[in-house]
């Protein structure tokens, strides 16, 4: 077993308890776990246009939120003011959500490219290339980045200069973001399967199939890996070796990808229901209609769990029970940033908020 | 005008089936607005193709049925790639799949798969068949990377999540990422009429079907709809190919009829749309095309093949209102003032409420237009039942 405390171990925590520099928070996908309850906001501290929709969640550090839009520009806002500090333009769409890590930010096109940028600049470092759109997000450990494109393949790049280190077909498209422990990798697939792979040679270690393609981007808590599969189920698998611990039947396929907290995990349904189970168990905590469909990930706070749907809503982590929610920021999926008192979300229509 | 023909396509609208004896419309007390003329631009140096809608097999729709096909909720792939293959060779008299598919598309062919992702994930153009299609495509020697699976709504085919279950190389366009973008439309080739007053009066074919694709395979869903009556091939191709179309349609009011089968009927869309498939392993028989509701959504087990879309949407309109009457629901034919409701919820909860005095006569309208028969004693319906 190589992986125990994993949100300890991770190269890329955040730096400072404001900072949010990947999807649901960090490396670990923990989706914050410890901001604090947002109280409602009552104000849009600042709005500003991103120039397209957004598919992608932003991220935030040292101030500057990065937002990536469909149209192909990342943005970087001043959190205060809500002003670009810089745009890039990259020459396709983007649906990745941005990673940070030291001073630089990276993402996936759709003209098949990774992109690594200077985070004060703007200005391009490297591009890392695949046959097909990179969607995913980009995770970073160990000084490598992993991605997977809709090639089928899946690529290791190094951090500094952008040059492949491996890559491994997995037999179908990669819309799934890897989950990057210490030695493996964990992803799934378009074919339904779900991999872990080794860091370093990117050697398949385990493959587990589910019923139909996966888009969810797994999760890890201690020994178990957490993941959703288009044929409508939860899964939750030994990360040793891919055995099957407890599964759940939801409503249809599952496309949002899970936030844990503790022994919490939280998923979104196509269906429209947000569904909290027991990881250790399998036991349904709660199941709440918290949308007509939900496909972005949730992100958990100490107490309140939120998800970017319509709009945005906020539910007691222990009950479901409904706390808040602001009509704002429709999603397809994007997840809100939470940091002190703000709340961040990009939304499809392109605009980005700043709620307080 | 340059490059462009210039056509007036009218008089097939209600008015002209008022005059043909719709008899339901004078019988309900209520008066239609008749449509009006429509405009059409399209270029003057498009071919006709012999393929061209109503297709090989005018009049000609094969029904095949599994209940297999659908179990759970799930498609189920080797149920839909048994029933497929029977249908293409049932429908051109091949032997083989893969000359039943030669009959359609050449190696040199650029291959459009138009999905119906409306009403993603709770019923959409399965990707199981879209999967198959794939296949057969391929099997008649169409390479993996000429084969482009599109729709409109690039946002709707996220949600049902195409991009994942399709194999690498292929193609997965949405021609639009929000409701305003115009850039993906061809500015020479489009539909012109005001309905209500609007400020927009055109609507422009994709450049995708202009300029790129050479042949469409449509793979609509069974669906009622609230303004055209039902969603099958045409409105599937016709609204899913310009844009600027819920314009047509203004509480109580639908112009769907004409402007479904006007669309269809405008070059080169005509000519490229060489065959139809249509996915009824889930029907809707109320809140479509939008609906999430599971209580309207029912595991039909069936998949339709064809190459005239009027005679396959004849049939689907003859199923959607047979299930309709089964549930005790209003006719999609019906004018009762008192179903009418502006509240989308209560249209939503609601067989007996629509939004819309829906307009079922398009699919004849389009008939009319020369795109298929609609007259079900002409229809050579042939049911297959497989397992």
């Amino acid at each position: 077993m190589e992986e125990t405390n994993i949100s300890l171990g991770m190269s890329e925590s955040p730096t400072a308890e404001s900072d949010w520099v990947t999807l649901l928070h960090d490396s670990a996908r923990s989706g914050g776990q410890k901001p604090q309850s947002m109280p409602a906001p009552v104000r849009a501290r600042w709005q500003a246009r991103s120039g397209g929709p957004v598919r992608s969640s932003p991220i935030l550090r040292d101030g500057t939120l990065y937002v990536a839009s469909i149209p192909g520009a990342v943005h970087a806002f001043n959190v205060e003011t809500g002003r670009a500090k810089w745009t890039f333009q990259a020459p396709g769409q983007i649906h990745s959500t941005p990673s940070l890590s030291g001073n630089r930010i990276f993402f996936g096109c759709d003209n098949g490219k990774v992109y690594a940028l200077e985070r004060e600049s703007g200005l391009p470092a490297w591009e890392a290339s695949t046959q097909g759109e990179v969607w995913v997000s980009p995770v970073i450990r160990n000084g490598l980045v992993f991605f997977g494109s809709s090639d089928g393949h899946m690529y290791a790049a190094e951090l500094e200069t952008g040059k492949e280190r491996w890559k491994q077909s997995l037999d179908g498209r990669i819309y799934s973001s890897a989950y990057a422990a210490e030695k493996a990798i964990y992803v799934g697939s378009g074919n339904g399967s779900i991999y872990a792979l080794d860091s370093a040679s990117g050697k398949i270690l385990w493959t587990t199939p589910t019923g139909n393609g996966i888009d969810s981007s797994p999760a890890l808590s201690g020994d178990t890996l957490l993941i959703g599969s288009e044929d409508f189920f939860f899964y939750a698998l030994d990360v040793r070796n891919g055995t099957v611990k407890w599964k759940y039947e939801t409503g249809l396929g599952i496309m949002s990808s899970p936030a844990v907290s503790g022994e919490l995990v939280v998923v979104g349904g196509k269906d429209g229901h947000l569904y909290a189970w027991d990881i250790p168990t399998g036991e349904l905590r709660w199941k709440v209609r918290a949308g007509q469909v939900i496909t972005s990930p949730p992100v958990i706070g100490e107490s309140v769990v939120y998800i970017q749907s319509g709009g945005v809503v906020a539910l007691d982590n222990a009950s479901g029970k409904i706390v808040w929610e602001a009509w704002v920021g429709s999603s397809v999926q994007s997840a809100p940033v939470i940091s002190g008192k703000s709340i961040y979300i990009a939304s499809n229509d392109g605009e980005v908020y700043a709620l307080e | 005008m340059d490059r462009r023909t210039f056509v007036k396509r009218t008089c097939l609208g209600s008015a002209g089936l008022l005059l043909g004896g719709v008899s339901d419309l004078a019988a309900d007390g209520v008066v239609l607005p008749t449509p009006p003329p429509i405009d059409v631009h399209e270029p003057l140096d498009a071919k006709p193709s012999p393929l061209r809608m109503p297709g090989l097999y005018p009049g000609r729709v094969i029904e095949l049925f599994d209940s297999r096909s659908i179990v759970n909720n799930r498609v189920s792939q080797p149920v839909i790639s048994v029933m497929l293959e029977r249908g293409m060779k049932e429908l051109t008299g091949e032997t083989s799949s893969a000359a039943a598919w030669a009959k359609f598309v050449t190696p040199a062919d650029i291959v459009g798969i138009k999905i119906n992702p409306s009403g993603a994930p709770a019923c959409c153009s399965s990707p199981e068949i879209i999967k198959e299609i794939i296949k057969g495509l391929e099997s008649a020697g169409v390479p993996t990377r000429n084969i482009v699976v599109f729709d409109r709504y690039a946002y709707e085919m996220d949600i049902g999540s195409y991009q994942t279950h399709l194999p690498p190389g292929i193609g997965v366009v949405g021609i639009q990422e929000s409701k305003l973008d115009a850039s993906g439309y061809d500015a020479n080739v489009y539909c012109q009429a005001s309905f209500f007053g609007e400020w927009e009066t055109r609507s422009y074919l994709a450049s995708l079907v202009t300029q790129k694709l050479t042949k469409i395979i449509n793979v609509p869903t069974m669906k009622d709809h609230s303004a055209a009556g039902v969603t099958g091939c045409l409105k599937n191709l016709g609204y899913g190919t310009f844009n600027n179309v819920a314009r047509s349609h203004q509480n109580p009011y639908s112009f769907t009829e004409p402007l479904i089968g006007v669309m269809c009927s405008v070059e080169p869309l005509r000519s490229k749309a060489v065959l139809n498939i249509m996915d009824g392993t889930r029907q809707v028989w109320h809140g479509g095309p939008l609906t999430q509701a599971q209580q309207f959504i029912y595991s039909a087990g069936l998949l339709l093949v064809g190459t005239d879309p009027v005679a396959m949407d004849t049939i689907e309109l003859q199923a959607i209102e047979k299930k309709r009457q089964q549930e005790g629901a209003p006719s999609v034919w019906a004018r009762d003032p008192k179903s009418i409701t502006t509240d989308g919820r209560e249209f939503y909860h609601d067989p007996a409420k629509n939004l819309f005095y829906r307009q079922p006569g398009h699919i004849a309208a389009a008939g009319k237009l020369g795109l298929g028969v609609s007259d079900l004693k002409q229809i050579e319906h042939r049911q297959i039942a497989l397992g």
